[in-house]
């Protein structure tokens, strides 16, 4: 009888003991949505450069120039991953972007600043109140366009911060159905044709707006299946290419995919299993070549892709 | 203001707060002592959230059977998500909220409509055993804010915790008595419903 109890609580040990992998009979399988047929992945990683920065913010691309905010600095790398120059910023950044003459905007979490190309503080926002959590930018000719998750807003200021307006409100008379923002992913990008879009991550929604912010054009894609997007807020970061077309990356099932100019999926940049498990969704960049930079946040690497030949 | 409109204001700026919260991942947490089994001097079992990842084992391997751990919420990071990663099975989009699509395998996550198009989510307690499936959805798809804890109110503090001989996270640890919660957000232990 001792004996087998003592064989029962050794075997309990070794079968339980930390670290072992027991199965789990409730684990939460979301393995059959990370499958990818290999047919729809149009681009390949043909290059990785390794960061030396412990808190990666935000990523963007200016000509040869690799723009990146982290815990409390801006870098500007060359193509090879040279560091080409360093600030210290004030405070944690959140988000980057540039402007065509090259100056370099960078959001905090409720205030921007702007820089020369070489990183010379040229101008710093009064801050845009505790309410607001400002998650990404984008600069036309004319304005800035200021992504608040806090607020739900996006802001078209003038060039030196006074706000002009504020686009993506619900307004039902104007069929603009507001910004559904569960968690800081709310990010705005320009087209070619320097239209404004936005995404309305909780409603799995690209919008599309006019300079004075009468909403263009929609389209969404709702769906676990590769060619949509699921969860609570998604896509999470979006670039769009020269031609028009979307880059996105999603939280959950971590994936890069890319959509024609009219929202029809096209195919995966990154597929799940080029990713960690845990963490957080790269931010995408692209630059007028049609490369696409993904910052991976959690292996801490800028990952370059390039369409495939037969893409 | 009639009371109908300020108690829908109050919800409202209740829902901003906890969304700024929850967008600035405010991150903070303490909780009374009521009801704990032992003396404000002791220490008590208590699972670190952030390192946990969701292992399934608090489920089957507490001496206590419903489980003494349960899924918390920490409302104040929480996105009152309509497609919430941890009340929805991963392909709810095609789907309703009927019981076959919820991701509890008890049903114990309960789902009240607050404003279009914000739901709040609360865990009934006496159907949680702690299985960590809701906490994974919502970590991968969410904001993280259902969480797992040793309630102190089920917990008989055993000397040494057999969940912690298991857990793979190394997420157990000792904690004062008198600080028996280890939380995200603002969820309040402090009603242990006793
Ligand atoms: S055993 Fe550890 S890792 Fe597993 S669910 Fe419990 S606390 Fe989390
Ligand atoms: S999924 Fe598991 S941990 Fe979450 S509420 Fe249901 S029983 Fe509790
Ligand atoms: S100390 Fe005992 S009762 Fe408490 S959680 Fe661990 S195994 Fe369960």
């Amino acid at each position: 009888m001792a004996i087998a109890i003592a064989v029962i609580i050794v075997r309990d040990f070794t079968v339980n003991k930390k670290g072992k992998n027991i199965e789990n009979p409730y684990a939460y399988d979301i393995s059959e949505y990370t499958k990818v047929d290999p047919s729809e992945i149009l681009y390949s990683e043909i290059k990785t450069i390794p960061l030396n920065i412990s808190t990666p913010k935000g990523i963007t691309i200016w000509k040869d120039t690799l723009i990146l905010v982290a815990e409390d600095f801006l870098i500007q790398l060359n193509k090879n991953g040279e560091q080409l120059g360093k600030t210290i910023l004030s405070s944690s950044p959140t988000c980057v972007t540039t402007s065509l003459n090259g100056d370099i905007w960078v959001g905090f979490r409720n205030k921007v600043s702007v820089f020369d190309k070489d990183g010379k503080s040229i101008q710093n926002w009064t801050s845009f109140g505790d309410r607001s959590v400002i998650t990404s930018l984008a600069v036309s000719n004319d304005f800035v366009y200021v992504a608040d998750a806090g607020n739900r807003v996006i802001y078209k200021c003038s060039k030196d911060g006074k706000i002009i307006s504020r686009i993506g409100e619900k307004n039902d008379d104007k069929a603009v159905p507001g910004y559904v923002i569960p968690s800081p992913y709310f990010d705005v990008a320009l087209s070619e044709e320097g239209y404004l879009w936005a995404v309305n991550p909780g409603r799995h929604s690209f919008e599309n707006y006019t300079a004075d912010g009468a909403m263009r054009s929609s389209w969404t894609k709702s769906s676990v299946k590769t060619e949509g997007f699921s969860g609570c807020c998604n896509p999470s970061h979006m670039a769009i290419m020269n031609d028009n077309s979307f880059v996105t990356s999603e939280k959950g099932i971590f994936r890069m995919k890319i959509y024609d100019q009219h929202g029809e999926y096209m195919g995966v940049v990154a597929a799940p299993d080029q990713f960690d498990e845990d963490g957080l969704p790269a931010e995408v960049a692209v630059d007028e070549n049609g490369l696409i930079y993904a910052l991976d946040f959690n292996r801490k690497q800028i990952r370059i892709f390039q369409l495939k030949e037969n893409g | 203001m009639s009371n109908k409109e300020k108690n829908k204001s109050n919800r409202r700026e209740f829902i901003q707060k906890g969304m700024r919260l929850s967008l600035g991942l405010s991150i903070a947490g303490v909780a009374g002592i009521s009801a704990l089994r032992v003396n404000a001097d002791d220490y008590v079992w208590q699972l670190d959230p952030f390192k946990c990842v969701s292992c399934g084992r608090c489920a089957d391997h507490c001496v206590v059977s419903p489980s003494a751990v349960k899924c918390v919420h920490a409302y104040a990071l929480c996105g009152y998500c309509d497609l919430c990663g941890g009340y929805l099975k991963p392909n709810a989009n095609e789907l309703s909220t009927a019981a076959e699509n919820q991701l509890c395998p008890t049903a114990a996550i309960k789902r009240k409509f607050v404003e279009e198009p914000y739901f709040e989510y609360e865990i009934i307690e006496d159907l949680c055993f702690g299985c960590a499936k809701c906490v994974a959805g919502c970590t991968a798809f969410g904001n993280g804010s259902l969480h797992l804890q040793v309630r102190h109110n089920l917990c008989v503090n055993c000397n040494e915790c057999s969940i912690a001989r298991v857990c793979p996270a190394d997420a157990f640890e000792r904690v004062p008595a008198s600080q028996p919660y280890l939380i995200k957000g603002d969820f309040t232990a402090g009603d242990d419903h006793a």
